[in-house]
């Protein structure tokens, strides 16, 4: 099928009215917890994700992907008009989106993010429709070793980008393995580490770790020390940036966009590196790096655009490999599992209908977001007004609704309590939770394909570097693990911001 | 030497490394042309326990902040207070009930824990509550438990 067909087939799907309701909610959803501080893509994405099973897959799944590129647009919002990330990938966009704000130009600031966030959205897009095609025609010649190996690979570039120690970040990953072992094996059908719980046997749920991990323990760290929120209080007009400011920010647009997309693809990559690498590139290409920090529309234009291109590059591994690149797609690996799909390179031969509607609803769902993010400004920013001492209760109700509903177990919600202070606790002592979470979602897969694999060759471990794909992979992995004893490669590591 | 964090994280996951080696052998490991139950476990232990031992000889090493002082100058008695709430939460759910223990949750965190002026609190927990289980029970048909009010909510 060729790819103007397939999007023909992809609208015609995207269009039903149902979709477009889904991925209005999602949009709308992403855009809100982009907003609110404290509640990020994930907790919101975990928290939907027993709402899907009450729609058609692709409608879930429209959702889901919505909420996630639309929280990337809602991040700036609060970036630049309260100097408070709304999540993680809008943090550098507060140094000089919330400096021309208090200038008097946040509409300006707000205008080129929206814009320069459709833009990059679009090309990401427009790639993932070129690219995922002929990435799926190669993923079909991989077995069990190819997936083992980018998994591997996949687990420590994470654990490489991730903030402080890396062997904190590969014991993260380590136990997030380990978790994702408990409950039955699958070929022997023996319970592990279930302890004589039933509950356990099923292995744990997803929803109630990453709402631990990610929801609860942002509570936790929010409420030990005051939350001061300043709004910016002049009235907030003239969105559309002037031909001075278009000037300035269009090459950083397609830099971030081409930065952004191919930092999204990459194993272990997202968005929020790559608007720190945005950032950086366009402080270091400016004839004048002075005005950043101080107000540089470039420096809000960039790090946007690069932080929605690596939202769309993300899809590419988990629509063509079936392997979840961070820990959002992993949710979205979740939801298809939940439906009982498998993303992977035959998702686009039998379910082309699923496929091709999700990339149209993104085409949408871009569209719509900017038509929530420009002329509904106003509304957002009496979002924002909203005290942190009222939110937090609701979120944690949230947390445990939605955590309840996934399995409709209190047991769940026990496990999502024990998450939230391990994930406090985690952040006090410097452990990331990403590593474990990704490692969760790909631990039985891992062990699945090593086992296969071991079966494959009789033994012989041989075989992970007698392929080539696979050998490959091994190999980056290894360059992975060893770069930090690179004094060089060791301290431009310890700039690295956190993700996800 | 005692006081300090990072060794006492190291530690911690040292311990947990060594029970997944013993767990993961005694489930068994199987051969290398036919691992066993136990056999991803047994070598994620190992790798869990060398991880650890690094994070210790870096401890050690370079040393780390104190336990006190990861806690110094917060306001940690509302975390404990808010991981005790849901705790309790958790154990009067499904006996209580949703509307139940979802009010009192939302009443307790927003009159003594992180204070709002009382009437918003009430307004806040008498709409979310209600508002999120209509939304629930009536549009998404997932059952939330209805403990003491079955009666009347039936």
């Amino acid at each position: 099928m060729d790819i103007i067909a397939g999007l023909g087939q992809g609208f015609a799907v995207a269009l039903q009215p149902i979709n477009l309701l889904y991925c209005f909610i999602g949009v709308f959803v992403g855009t809100l917890v982009g907003v609110l501080p404290g509640i990020g893509p994930v907790s919101a994405m975990s928290l939907l994700l027993p709402v899907t099973l009450s729609g058609t897959p692709e409608s879930g799944i429209i959702m889901m992907a919505g909420i996630y590129y639309g929280s990337m647009y809602g991040g700036s919002t609060t970036s630049i008009l309260v100097n408070i990330p709304g999540e993680a990938a809008s943090v550098v966009t507060c140094l000089d989106g919330h400096a021309m704000a208090k200038q008097g130009r946040a509409g300006p600031a707000l205008g080129i993010a929206a814009l320069g966030s459709f833009a990059a959205g679009t090309f990401a897009l427009i790639a993932l429709m070129l690219v995922a095609p002929a990435l799926a025609r190669v993923a079909i010649a991989f077995g069990p070793p190819e997936y083992f190996s980018l998994m591997v690979l996949g687990l420590t570039v994470l654990s490489f980008l991730s903030q402080g120690s890396m062997a904190k970040s590969l014991l993260m990953a380590a136990i997030g393995i380990l978790l994702g072992l408990i409950g039955i094996d699958q070929i022997t059908a023996q319970p592990r580490l279930t302890f004589g719980r039933l509950e356990l046997l099923d292995g744990i749920g997803l929803v109630p770790i990453v709402m631990g991990l990610f929801g609860v323990a942002e509570i936790l760290s929010n409420l030990e020390q005051e939350l001061k929120r300043e709004v910016i209080k002049a009235r907030i007009g003239g969105l559309w940036p002037s031909l001075q400011d278009w000037s300035a920010s269009k090459w950083a647009i397609v830099r971030g966009t081409l930065l952004g997309f191919f930092l999204g693809i990459l194993p272990g990559g997202g968005a929020v590196i790559a608007s720190f690498a945005s950032y950086a590139i366009e402080k270091k290409v400016s004839k004048t790096p002075e005005r950043f920090g101080h107000g540089a529309i470039e420096g809000v234009a960039g790090p946007e655009a690069a932080n929605n291109a690596a939202a769309g590059g993300a899809f590419i591994p988990l629509m063509t490999l079936g392997i979840p690149p961070n820990v959002v797609m992993a949710l979205l690996l979740g939801a298809f599992i939940i439906h009982g799909l498998q993303p992977g390179p035959l998702l686009m031969t039998q379910r082309p209908d699923l496929f091709w509607g999700i990339v149209a609803s993104m085409y949408i769902g871009n569209a719509m977001l900017l038509v929530l993010n420009m002329p509904l400004i106003g509304m957002w920013v009496q979002v924002l007004k909203l005290p942190y001492r009222i939110l937090f209760p609701l979120i944690l109700m949230f947390c445990i609704v939605g955590v309840f509903a996934s399995g409709n177990a209190v047991f769940d919600v026990f496990v999502m309590v024990v998450f939230g202070v391990l994930g406090y606790l985690m952040r006090k002592f410097g452990y990331e939770p990403a590593p474990l979470v990704l490692a969760f979602v790909l631990g039985p897969m891992l062990e699945n394909n090593l086992r296969k694999s071991l079966i494959l060759s009789h033994g012989d471990f041989q075989i992970f570097v007698a392929r080539p794909i696979s050998a490959v992979c091994l190999v980056l992995a290894g360059a992975a693990l060893t770069a930090p004893l690179l004094p060089a490669l060791a301290r431009r590591r310890a700039a690295l911001p956190l993700e996800p | 030497m005692l006081r300090n964090s990072e060794l006492w994280g190291g530690l911690f996951w040292l311990l947990i490394g060594g029970f997944v080696v013993w767990a993961g052998h005694d489930m068994g490991l199987g051969r290398l042309n036919e691992p066993g139950p136990g056999f991803a476990f047994y070598w994620i232990g190992l790798l869990m326990c060398a991880l650890s031992l690094s994070v210790i000889g870096q401890a050690l090493v370079a040393g780390g902040p104190s336990l006190s002082m990861l806690w110094a100058g917060t306001r940690w008695p509302k975390v404990f207070i808010v991981v005790a709430l849901l705790l309790a939460y958790g154990v009067g759910f499904e006996a209580i009930g949703f509307i139940p223990c979802t009010l009192a949750l939302l009443l307790v965190l927003m009159w003594f824990v992180d204070p709002v002026d009382w009437r918003v609190a009430l307004l806040v927990a008498f709409i979310a509550t209600f508002g999120v289980w209509a939304a629930m029970t009536k549009w998404l048909k997932i059952q939330l438990p209805a403990g003491v009010l079955e009666g009347f909510l039936r």
